[in-house]
């Protein structure tokens, strides 16, 4: 039977062809995010072992929230030390050198005049103690005072600097002139990212200017260990004033950050193994179809083995030994192909600025795993055509046609109906009564949803596509006619390939539905809420203080409202705060409302913020019970300022401001620590009889030398910030597409197999007169209409689902339904576009057929 | 009737009448493969086919019968001679004209898988005319129509069909379209002999009064008695014409033919009939009015 089984492949090969394909993308995307991982994964470690040299780590004790970005320290940020720690550290015996680590963002301003910004990768500025180890310089001298910087190697290929050249930074808030004096090392590729040494003193004014630093590096002397080290520390920091430092060990240091990257990586790669996943459901139709087809064909081969004697498992063996063989090959070609795959990402990674080395990792468990899944995707696929096929009554072998029972479509209806009824059950119980579980029991509605459909699919097949094939039968006489009879004979055929494209489509309509209700839903209420001329904002989140003043200072500006991020831990007046109390907090001057913004208020009124009350969201306040006179309890984050008492003076309800608690200005300050705040938005409020164009002029001569700032008017900032969503949509609709394209490998096969099956009927058609071009409109309407149904069906389940994500999410800021008509007007078009696309192979074999062989064929 | 190829064909001599010859063959040759492994299908066969009658080509398995009939029908090439339908030259047309004679001017019914199973009887009977776009001649349908006894099953599928009802929409498709000349392979192969017998009394009826011509390849003798004409070939040649044939003479017929070959020696090819009273050459054979 193996031998039947492998001959019938040799001799089938064409048709399995296109099933080896499709497994081969779906693994293809399953090698290539293992492969992906793990070379991120040894990258990003490199670059920590490399950078982390210390023997021992002295740092905070206690894990807090912070928005700024110091952006070394990867893994949960920890209160801050004194530096002056470090003399104290230098003076323990077995401690060789010991360095504060000061860092924090910086924007460089390259050759070109414009800001280094490396796509993903930050910009960050790190003191550099001359005596410190581990940075070489290749080119120049260590820097020396606040106007010298020295640029690692990355920062010099990506700014195009040289050493001698003249430039500018902004570092701490400020602007100010520098010259490139080195060009240091760090002795491998840091990922793309920039880095920019200063000195100590320069270091400490702009990024520790409270004389707190993150940790403090120290290096043993030679013979002592790690261990050893962190022992003798350990007595100088229980005796420290704040008692708030501990010591760890190098390794541990470096475990730990490893250990963060791996959480980080973990999240992307499941994230990107769900793509994987639906792309291989999607295979799995493909090659269930392929089995059924070719099962069909062969069934008076399989009647023959029956008669000869074959028992029914041997026959459904002999399928599954193809399936595996398909799989298989599939698989190993996969593993090429994402091999493949994952050398052209680093070439486009390369292009963002993230250098990742090393060679392709091809590991063991990445091999083991896409063989497995492939082949046995492919196993599970062939199952229930193999059982049909077992189960052939041996007397088919007489019966010259192929008797094709046309089993019961009932219970599918049933089982359909039914999925798609629960489904819809959830969704509108999830849009009717806003609770906790709403987002699962959505998610939940539309999985079943889903389900349902594909489930239901062939029921529907005929009477859908009588309708959608209604124009084509009135246009192409007698063309259409026959197309159309064709996709609705086997309803159960044409579904399955339709319902790899309509899994594709759902996603796909869901997103857009998504991305343009977000985007309209922001739209509108940065016009309901906006009321400021013009905002400024910069690409580090954080708007330099010096350009606050400068804006300030011009004539042409009535107000200037500063609109700054923090957090802070916020519960009732007498309690504790714990960490879980630790949220966002916004502060604003109490005169902003009004001015720069109009806000919904539900209780209690503005003026109150201007006596020192706050305003918190109203949904917060429902959560913690709280109302207008309720007193709250403020908790810095940096655990030497006290905490403070506050009343609540305005209930709120404002989808522009993020954060739950605003606080005016004077109790932001003592809340919150400048070096862990972010000016985020600056709103600018015309002086009377300005207008806007000169009001923009003199803002931008402010901004413009800061290079990263951005003046904006509403519609503008409104636009910018459904960027961010489009963005995301386009790496939506990029994962998406593989399974998309092994879809479209779907219909092509379904059509291709389709025609082997009714090469009589061809050759009949062609020797009744029919010509070949017309026999190529006949399967081109046929593939056309298979990619509208897929696509028909798929697009209205996503919009119908995602018209439900606004009701369910609104307090998230999802306020409108907007639905994109001209986008899925589009996907309709591509459908089309795809429906030819996948018959021109097809059709030109059929056309290619001679009349003669095909009439008289088996 | 413009195709650049047009030639006139000689009117053969002829015993007696004026019929027109709608079909011909000059030394038609069809040779598959090469070298050692050639198959002489056809070894040179000139044949007419007369308008308005209908004929019947019989031959033991392997003589050529079949490949005659694709030849004629410009289903497959020549190696050598031509073939002349309406005066055309079939062997020198491209696709597309063959496509559009397959479609205008001739006819075809084949032993079994005649119909479309997803068009209904009438849909199936237009369908030369849909894909050729020319109108359908209502009054002519249902006269066929209503001489195969189909009215009631216009609106059937296939499936839905015996299969002696099969065969009658077939033959209304080739009739609906008015063709110059109808080839059957076959016809009633897969019959019973009640309804091979309607379907045979049929087609000699369409001759007979709807003036048309009919070339039919059959095994069967009782079909050929319902030929005006018979052609037997042997080995690839046209060996011997019987008209107005009855069941006996056919047999006959047949019974030599199956003689002449077995002292074949596979050597050297057709050796001379043993028997005293079969023929002694093979020649080609003129046209011979009933």
């Amino acid at each position: 039977m193996t031998r039947v089984a492998l001959r019938g492949i040799r001799a089938h090969v064409i048709q399995f062809l296109l099933s080896v394909l499709a497994v081969a993308l779906g693994v293809a995307f399953v090698a290539g995010t293992f492969s992906l991982r793990t070379m991120m994964s040894s990258t990003f470690s490199g670059i920590v072992e490399r950078s982390t040299v210390g023997d021992a780590y002295v740092r905070g004790s206690q894990e807090i929230d912070s928005v700024a970005q110091d952006g070394t320290g990867l893994g949960a940020a920890r209160n801050t030390i004194p530096a002056s720690l470090t003399t104290s550290i230098q003076g323990i015996e077995g401690v060789r050198y010991a360095f504060p680590t000061i860092s924090g963002p910086l924007v460089l301003v390259g050759a070109d005049g414009t800001a280094v910004a490396s796509g993903t990768s930050p910009t960050f500025g790190i003191a550099l103690d001359p005596s410190d180890p581990t940075v070489k310089v290749v080119n120049g001298r260590i820097p020396h005072g606040p106007n010298e910087i020295g640029l690692d190697s990355g920062a010099m290929t990506s700014s195009r600097l040289a050493v001698g050249d003249h430039t500018k930074v902004i570092l701490g808030g400020k602007l100010r002139d520098v010259e490139v004096v080195a060009h240091l090392s760090l002795g491998a590729p840091m990922a793309g990212a920039t880095i920019v040494y200063v000195d100590v003193p320069t270091a400490m004014a702009a990024f520790a200017a409270d004389g707190k630093v993150t940790t403090i590096a120290v290096y043993a002397e030679d013979g002592v260990s790690q261990t050893a080290l962190v022992r003798r520390l350990a007595p100088l920091l229980s005796t420290t004033a704040a008692a708030t430092a501990e010591v760890v060990t190098g390794d541990t240091a470096r475990a730990e950050t490893a250990a963060s990257i791996e959480d980080a990586l973990g999240f992307m790669q499941t994230f990107m193994l769900i793509f994987a996943g639906i792309s291989l459901f999607v295979a799995a139709f493909i090659i269930s179809n392929t089995f059924s087809m070719s099962v069909r064909q062969r069934m008076r081969e399989f009647a023959l083995l029956r008669a000869v004697g074959a028992s029914p498992p041997q026959v459904f063996a002999s399928i599954l030994i193809q399936a595996t063989v398909v799989g298989l090959a599939g698989s190993a070609l996969g593993l090429l192909a994402g091999i493949g795959l994952v050398s052209l990402l680093r070439i486009a990674f390369l292009r963002f600025g993230l250098d990742l080395s090393g060679s392709i990792p091809l590991d063991a468990s990445t091999i083991i795993t896409s063989l497995a899944v492939g082949t046995l995707v492919s196993a599970a696929a062939a199952v229930l055509p193999g059982r049909r096929a077992a189960l052939t009554p041996p007397v088919q072998a007489m019966h010259d046609t192929v008797v094709t029972g046309g089993r019961s479509l009932r219970r599918r209806a049933l089982g359909g109906a039914l999925l798609m009824g629960a489904g819809a059950v959830a969704v509108i119980s999830a849009m009717a009564r806003p609770t906790p579980h709403g987002p699962t029991m959505l998610g939940a509605g539309a999985a079943a949803l889903v389900v349902g459909v594909l489930v239901l699919a062939p029921v529907i097949v005929a009477r859908t596509l009588t309708v959608l094939a209604a124009g084509f039968v009135a246009a192409v006489k007698p063309l259409g006619r026959l197309a159309r009879g064709n996709v609705t004979r086997n309803p159960r055929r044409t579904a399955n390939t339709a319902g790899a494209l309509m899994i594709g489509m759902v996603l796909v309509g869901a997103a857009s539905v998504l991305a343009a209700s977000a985007t309209a839903s922001t739209r509108s209420i940065i016009a309901n809420e906006s009321t400021a001329d013009f905002i400024v904002q910069s690409a580090t989140h954080d708007v330099p203080d010096a350009a606050i003043r400068g804006i300030a200072s011009l004539d042409s500006v009535a107000a200037t409202d500063v609109a700054r991020n923090g957090r802070a831990g916020v519960t009732r007046a007498g309690a504790t705060a714990s960490p879980d109390d630790t949220m966002s907090v916004v502060g604003l001057p109490a005169a902003a409302f009004g001015r720069s913004l109009n806000v919904r208020v539900l209780s209690g009124s503005f003026e109150a913020l201007a006596h020192g009350a706050v305003a918190v969201q109203e949904s917060t306040a429902t959560d913690h019970a709280w109302s207008v006179g309720t007193q709250i309890r403020l908790t810095p984050q940096n655990a030497t300022a006290p905490p403070v008492t506050a009343t609540i003076g305005a209930i709120i309800d404002s989808k522009s401001l993020g954060a739950p608690v605003i606080l005016p200005e004077s109790l932001y300050a003592q809340v919150v620590a400048p070096a862990q705040s972010a000016a985020n938005t600056v709103f600018v409020t015309a002086a009377p009889g300005t207008t806007a164009a000169v009001l923009r002029a003199d803002l931008v001569s402010i901004a413009k030398p800061y290079v990263v700032l951005a003046v904006l008017d509403n519609d503008q900032f409104a636009a910018k910030l459904a960027e961010q969503v489009t963005s995301l949509l386009v790496i939506l609709y990029a994962l998406l597409g593989l399974s998309i394209i092994i879809a479209i490998l779907g219909i092509v096969n379904t059509l291709a197999l389709s025609v082997i099956e009714r090469t009589r009927e061809i050759g009949l058609m062609r020797a009744v007169g029919l010509g070949r071009l017309q026999l190529a409109g006949i399967l081109t309407i046929e593939s056309v209409l298979t990619a509208l149904f897929g696509t028909i069906i798929g697009l209205t389940l996503g919009v119908a689902v995602a018209a439900a994500l606004p009701t369910v999410f609104a307090s998230a800021g999802l306020t409108l339904l907007a639905i994109p008509w001209t986008q899925l007007a589009g996907m309709l078009a591509l459908a089309v576009a795809v429906g030819v696309l996948a018959a021109l192979w097809p059709a030109m074999r059929a056309a290619r057929l001679p009349v003669l062989e095909a009439i008289t064929s088996e | 009737m413009t195709s650049p190829s047009t030639v006139a064909v000689e009117q053969p001599r002829r015993a007696g009448g004026t019929s027109k010859v709608t079909a011909s063959a000059r030394g038609l040759v069809k040779t598959y493969g090469a070298g050692g492994t050639a198959v002489h299908a056809l070894g040179g066969v000139d044949v007419d086919f007369a308008h308005g009658e209908l004929t019947a080509i019989m031959g033991p398995s392997g003589s050529g019968k079949s490949t005659l009939m694709h030849c004629m029908a410009g289903l497959d090439t020549v190696t050598a001679g031509r073939v002349l339908i309406e005066g055309e030259d079939v062997g020198a047309m491209n696709q597309r004209q063959l496509t559009r004679l397959r479609r205008t001017r001739l006819g075809f019914i084949f032993q079994a898988y005649n119909l479309i199973p997803t068009l209904t009887a009438a849909e199936n009977i237009t369908l030369p005319l849909d894909i050729a776009r020319r109108p359908v001649d209502r009054a002519h349908f249902t006269a066929v129509v209503t001489a195969l006894g189909l009215q009631d099953r216009l609106d059937h599928r296939p499936r839905e069909l015996s299969g002696g009802q099969q065969q009658r929409v077939a033959c209304a498709r080739a009739l609906v379209a008015k063709p110059a000349v109808i080839f059957a392979d076959e016809p009633t192969g897969n019959l019973d002999s009640k309804a091979s017998g309607e379907l045979l009394a049929f087609l000699r009826r369409s001759v007979d009064e709807l003036d048309q011509t009919v070339v039919m390849v059959t095994h069967d003798p009782r079909a050929a008695t319902y030929a005006h004409r018979v052609l037997f070939l042997d080995d690839g040649h046209l060996v011997r014409e019987l008209t107005s044939p009855t069941q006996a003479a056919v047999l006959e017929a047949l019974g030599r033919l199956g003689a002449t070959t077995a002292g074949d020696d596979p050597g050297t090819g057709r050796t001379p009939a043993a028997r005293p009273d079969a023929q002694p050459t093979p020649e080609p054979i003129a046209v011979g009015a009933p």
